[in-house]
């Protein structure tokens, strides 16, 4: 959001507005945080505790985000990319959308936490379970995007190209796709959030790596300052994969 | 005076009379491959259990290389007539003929240009890439040459238009005035025999759309293409047109035609003459009159 404000010429209070305003809620947030954890130690730890954590031991976290992001970056793509498929055929060929959409329902309301269990029985004590579920989180949203995206065509444009009898693939490839771009992006930030939640959930059972193992067994052992370390990490690396898809955005949508 | 009326304000009586005095009647039709041709359109919308008769018995001829406004209030069925034509509906009976052709045909062979309300100009193309998609589009009737078009060069039209040096710019970095004349342009540079104008200035401050009418008279000048054009404004009506057809509501049908006989090109300074005001007078009195008699 800075980065666009630097660049539209924004006055010196729109500037404030966008870095300090944030940078003061974090820190209003941090304050009560620091509070709640000299005051009552057993709910949060101070975050200087969880700081040194990090420091301490900074290969370890790093090797447990690797294998959550292994399962949620995969998971991320084909769910985005399925969703994004299955969205084109539902635009393409209309009569398919009553059909697909309410399984579509039905998969996004499946509580992936009962589901992963069941998976693992399925597929075994490997990456695989972690995937599907991170599919299955990342499919919904970027379905329900790319489907409004792809609709969401300027009338006025569409006429022009049925006046000149545009083949229906010209309609999709020269209209609708580039239309749904923004809403593509919108929906890959929601997506890629959801599969890194699915994937951590998922590592809560059958598995000992990544950071949802990590979160579970740090509870289980009352350790709350490696629990919010795990959490602090898959934050920061959702956020860095979120800004990673809006400098795409910016790259590619520059309307 | 510039012009006197050669149709009076009344029923389609008095079209038909102005079509038999230039001898354009069907019975007296000569070269009905060279003309615009609608005949007795109806168009029915079904909705909730009932008929919405939105165009009653429409009967126009229009000759190539005229300036024809549909004129009428809000609802009156004149976009849908020009939908009709432009092949983007079809009539619920009647016949349509573009030069011979269907509608369908006729937007098949790439031989109808649309310029919609808003600019609709694609945000993700520069200004030359938006004028030029005609080329991109339907390329299998330029392969087998089905069309009557002759596509325009691109930044000719643009500099005509004065944008030539918006060429490189993307939509979102011009002015509303500047996207409507780039989304003319694209229309002109599709070469299409045939424009269809659906209110194209209609979002416009009145000094945008004064300019941008001159814009078009000039260009229309130049290349004078088949023009039906849509509006609200009986003044932009009369600035531009050769005839003005009125229309009026429930159901959408023409009350009458009037002659627009003011000299081309337009001189400067024309809408203050005491026959342009004549006129828009005259074309108001005429929707007034439809209007009464509905």
């Amino acid at each position: 959001m800075a980065a666009g404000l630097f660049r539209s010429g924004a006055t010196g209070r729109q500037l404030a507005y966008a870095i300090v305003a944030p940078l003061l809620v974090l820190a209003i947030l941090g304050l009560l945080w620091q509070w709640v954890a000299l005051t009552i130690g057993s709910i949060l730890p101070p975050l200087g505790k969880v700081g040194g954590e990090f420091i301490e031991r900074p290969g370890f976290y790093v090797f447990h985000l690797g294998v959550t992001l292994y399962a949620g970056l995969i998971g991320f793509a084909i769910g985005a990319l399925s969703g994004v498929l299955l969205a084109g055929c539902i635009v393409w060929f209309p009569f398919l959308g009553p059909a697909l959409v309410p399984v579509a329902l039905m998969l996004n309301a499946t509580p992936i936490v009962a589901i992963a269990p069941a998976l693992i029985v399925a597929f075994g004590f490997n990456a695989i379970p972690h995937i599907i579920v991170a599919t299955i989180a990342a499919f919904f949203p970027m379905l329900i995007n790319a489907i409004t995206g792809l609709r969401s065509v300027d009338r006025g444009a569409l006429e022009v190209f049925d006046a000149m009898s545009a083949s229906r693939g010209e309609v999709f490839l020269r209209l609708r796709l580039p239309s749904s771009l923004p809403y593509l992006f919108s929906g890959a930030k929601v997506a890629v959030t959801a599969a890194m939640i699915g994937a951590i959930v998922s590592e809560f059972t059958g598995t000992t790596e990544g950071l949802g193992a990590v979160i579970v067994i740090a509870t289980s052992f009352l350790n709350l300052t490696q629990m919010w370390a795990a959490i602090f990490t898959s934050i920061l690396a959702t956020l860095l994969l979120i800004g990673v898809i809006n400098l795409a955005e910016r790259l590619i949508v520059r309307w | 005076m510039y012009a006197k009326l050669t149709s009076v304000p009344g029923p389609v009586a008095a079209m038909r009379e102005t079509e038999e005095a230039r001898g354009d009647s069907p019975a007296g039709l000569g070269a009905a491959g060279d003309r615009i041709e609608i005949r007795g359109v109806n168009r029915i919308y079904q909705g909730n259990g009932r008929e919405v008769h939105a165009l009653s018995d429409i009967n126009l001829h229009i000759r190539r290389g005229e300036f024809v406004t549909l004129f009428g209030p809000s609802g009156c069925g004149k976009s849908t007539l020009l939908r009709i034509i432009a092949g983007l509906d079809r009539q619920s009976s009647g016949e349509v003929r573009l030069f011979k052709q269907d509608p369908l045909d006729a937007s098949r062979s790439k031989n109808i240009a649309w310029i919609p309300q808003s600019s609709s100009l694609l945000p993700w193309l520069t200004i030359r890439r938006n004028v030029e998609l005609s080329a991109r589009l339907n390329r299998r009737a330029d392969r087998l040459r089905l069309t009557a078009r002759k596509p325009e060069r691109p930044m000719q039209v643009l500099r005509e238009l004065g944008l030539g040096e918006f060429a490189d710019k993307r939509p979102a970095q011009l002015s509303g005035g500047m996207r409507q004349r780039a989304s003319i342009a694209r229309g002109f540079v599709q070469g299409a025999p045939m424009m269809l104008m659906d209110e194209p200035f209609s979002a416009l401050d009145e000094l945008t759309r004064d300019a941008l009418q001159l814009r078009l008279l000039d260009l229309w000048e130049k290349h004078r293409k088949t023009v039906i054009f849509v509006t609200h404004s009986a003044a932009e009506a009369v600035l531009l047109s050769d005839r003005v057809v009125v229309m009026t509501s429930r159901p959408g049908r023409i009350h009458s035609i009037i002659d627009i006989d003011l000299p081309r090109p337009r001189p400067a300074g024309i809408e203050d003459s005491p026959a342009f005001g004549e006129l828009v007078r005259r074309v108001k009195a005429t929707l007034r009159a439809g209007w009464e008699g509905a």
